[in-house]
């Protein structure tokens, strides 16, 4: 089978996202400090990057699997400090598994 | 009973929170289940395969109606390195409806349909915030700007527990005790997957790898056969993978390009990729499974046994939501909702799903420290085999030597031996 991009195999799922409000909220500016930048590997959907044009963290929720592992990667948003959260998208948004 | 009042609500439609409304239901209990997913199943995700003793035993006539995909009747344990693949392919005959590769989407929405027609209420689309307690005691859950209260609340929220944890009933989940678990569902049909497996419609297999599928992580891949797909995937423990510092995305979408799995999913059309957490802290890291007017069932209090050749979470969430179920039926007619009425919570769980976490306590320490397993034993394995099948006119060797030549400098013997025994002992 042919190498997907992430796009590609996020394209086959099904969400009803909300583009505005990201349930998950990271301080990119903070993130400058953070010494293992482990979202940007361990998310399995890729959405942290780390923008080597800016030197900043890239987020983008839409996509977002949901699958909390971030929450537990970074210690910000595990403890929820100043900046950072994680929950899940509200009544029913978000990713909707027809396979699961 | 008051009119808003519920006697039990439940945090989640997954096999737990089911099967426990499933059971309430029938001794005609007012029960409410809310999930958050768009329906019931909309958010979950497993490898996976259901072992069929735990449905049979919550609902012993309809059990055969459910949206089961394929009995396993042939079992592939592999072990893989880059280029190669040793595997030991078991087919039993003898073994009759022990398991079934399952989708979710299916199958919770069936189940949550059973707890439906037996009296239970479902609310899917509402995310549960956080609970109301009062003096100490659960009393029912806030979602979006409502508060609905009930005698007592049932946690089967899964993996993920965030409103036990931050209520401050359990403590939070620790990194190092769960697994991150990626899937691809590949469309393939009916014909195509009979012929590929040598198998028949209604019977399928069930494929467990380690080696390079996880790159020497702790982990492995799965493969499973639906009735017209496959599912693919990888388990990783996530604090290895964090300290591996590899892309993960990357290494699941390698996965399918691996020879000894390639094959399988040639031609077959993507058509969901999905991600979950797996609890794997077992009976060392287990919560606190009951506080007054709350309990807790399936992945949310980290019932799950992973022995690496299989993986059980559903059966347990199942059998946990029924002792939920009981031991509220037992509270509601004492009309006491207690922790000293809800201890018996964990005697009904004892003998099943404690039991077996207690007996397989140190196979999450084995599968993340043994780090031969996911490395340096597929080589031997690979490289053995190829040794006594290579046939170029060199002098020959007995398989004892070949043994001996094949893990000569690759890895001290007393390792092997260890490993072995504490596999043994472990697994
Ligand atoms: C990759 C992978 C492979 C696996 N393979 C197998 C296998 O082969 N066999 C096996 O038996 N087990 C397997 N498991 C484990 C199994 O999937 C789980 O143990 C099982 O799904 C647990 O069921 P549950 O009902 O406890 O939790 P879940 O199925 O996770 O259900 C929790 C429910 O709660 C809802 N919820 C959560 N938070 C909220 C909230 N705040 N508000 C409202 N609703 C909420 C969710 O939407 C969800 O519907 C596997 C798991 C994974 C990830
Ligand atoms: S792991 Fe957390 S703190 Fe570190 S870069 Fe990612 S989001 Fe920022
Ligand atoms: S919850 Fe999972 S998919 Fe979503 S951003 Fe975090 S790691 Fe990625």
């Amino acid at each position: 089978m042919k190498y997907l991009s992430m796009d590609d195999r996020l394209a086959k799922n099904r969400f009803d996202s909300d583009d505005h409000n990201s349930h998950i909220i990271v301080d990119k500016t903070a993130c400058n400090t953070c010494k293992h930048r482990g979202c940007t590997y361990c998310c399995p959907a890729e959405r942290y990057k780390w923008d080597t044009m800016s030197d900043k963290l890239i987020f983008d929720h839409v996509g977002c699997l949901e699958c909390g592992n971030c929450r537990l990667i970074c210690e910000r948003l595990k403890q929820g400090v100043e900046g950072y959260a994680w929950n899940y998208p509200v009544q029913g948004r978000g990713i909707i598994f027809r396979e699961g | 009973m008051s009119e808003e009042k519920f006697q039990v609500i439940i945090i989640g439609a997954g096999v737990a929170g089911s099967a426990a409304a499933y059971t309430l239901a029938k001794a005609g209990r007012e029960v409410l289940v809310v999930d958050k997913g768009r329906a019931p199943g909309a958010k979950n995700m497993t490898g996976g395969r259901l072992y069929t003793y735990a449905l049979k035993e919550l609902m012993p006539e309809e059990w055969a109606e459910a949206p089961l995909e394929r009995e396993v009747t042939r079992e592939i344990m592999m072990m893989m390195t880059p280029a190669d693949s040793v595997a030991v392919d078991s087919t039993f005959g003898s073994v009759n409806q022990q398991s079934y590769t399952v989708l979710r989407a299916r199958l919770d929405a069936w189940l949550a349909e059973k707890a439906e027609e037996a009296g239970a209420m479902m609310v899917p689309g509402s995310t549960v915030d956080g609970l109301i307690i009062r003096d100490g005691k659960v009393a029912g859950i806030k979602t979006g700007d409502e508060e609905l209260e009930a005698d007592l609340v049932i946690s089967a929220e899964g993996a993920n527990a965030t409103v036990a944890e931050r209520a401050g009933l359990i403590r939070p989940v620790e990194l190092k005790d769960v697994a991150i678990g990626v899937k691809h569902v590949i469309k393939l049909s009916e014909e195509i997957i009979n012929e590929r497996f040598n198998t028949v419609s209604g019977k399928g297999a069930a494929v467990m790898c380690v080696g390079e599928c996880s790159k020497g992580v702790s982990g492995g891949a799965f493969l499973y056969t639906n009735k017209d797909s496959i599912s693919l995937g990888l388990v990783v423990d996530s604090q290895s993978w964090k300290n591996s510092r590899l892309p993960l995305a990357d290494i699941a979408e390698e996965l399918k390009r691996h020879p000894a799995l390639a094959r399988y999913i040639e031609g077959g059309d993507l058509v969901e990729y999905s991600a979950h957490l797996i609890p794997e802290g077992g009976f060392k890291s287990l919560p606190q499974l009951y506080a007054d007017g709350f309990l807790l069932a399936g992945d949310a209090a980290g019932f799950v046994v992973n022995r690496g050749f299989t993986v059980r979470g559903m059966d347990y969430a199942m059998l946990s939501g029924i002792a939920a179920a009981e031991t509220a039926n037992e509270a509601i007619e004492a009309g006491v909702y207690s922790r000293s009425i809800l201890k018996s919570y964990e005697s009904r769980l004892q003998q099943r799903v404690l039991k077996d976490l207690a007996l397989f306590r140190n196979s999450h320490d084995y599968i993340t420290r043994t780090r031969h397993v996911y490395k340096t034993y597929p080589r031997l394995a690979a490289d053995l085999m190829r040794n006594i099948y290579n046939v170029d006119g060199s002098p020959a060797k007995l398989v004892s030597g070949l043994v001996k030549k094949t893990i000569s400098g690759r890895v001290p013997y007393f390792d092997v031996l260890k490993d072995m025994f504490k596999g043994g002992r472990s697994l």
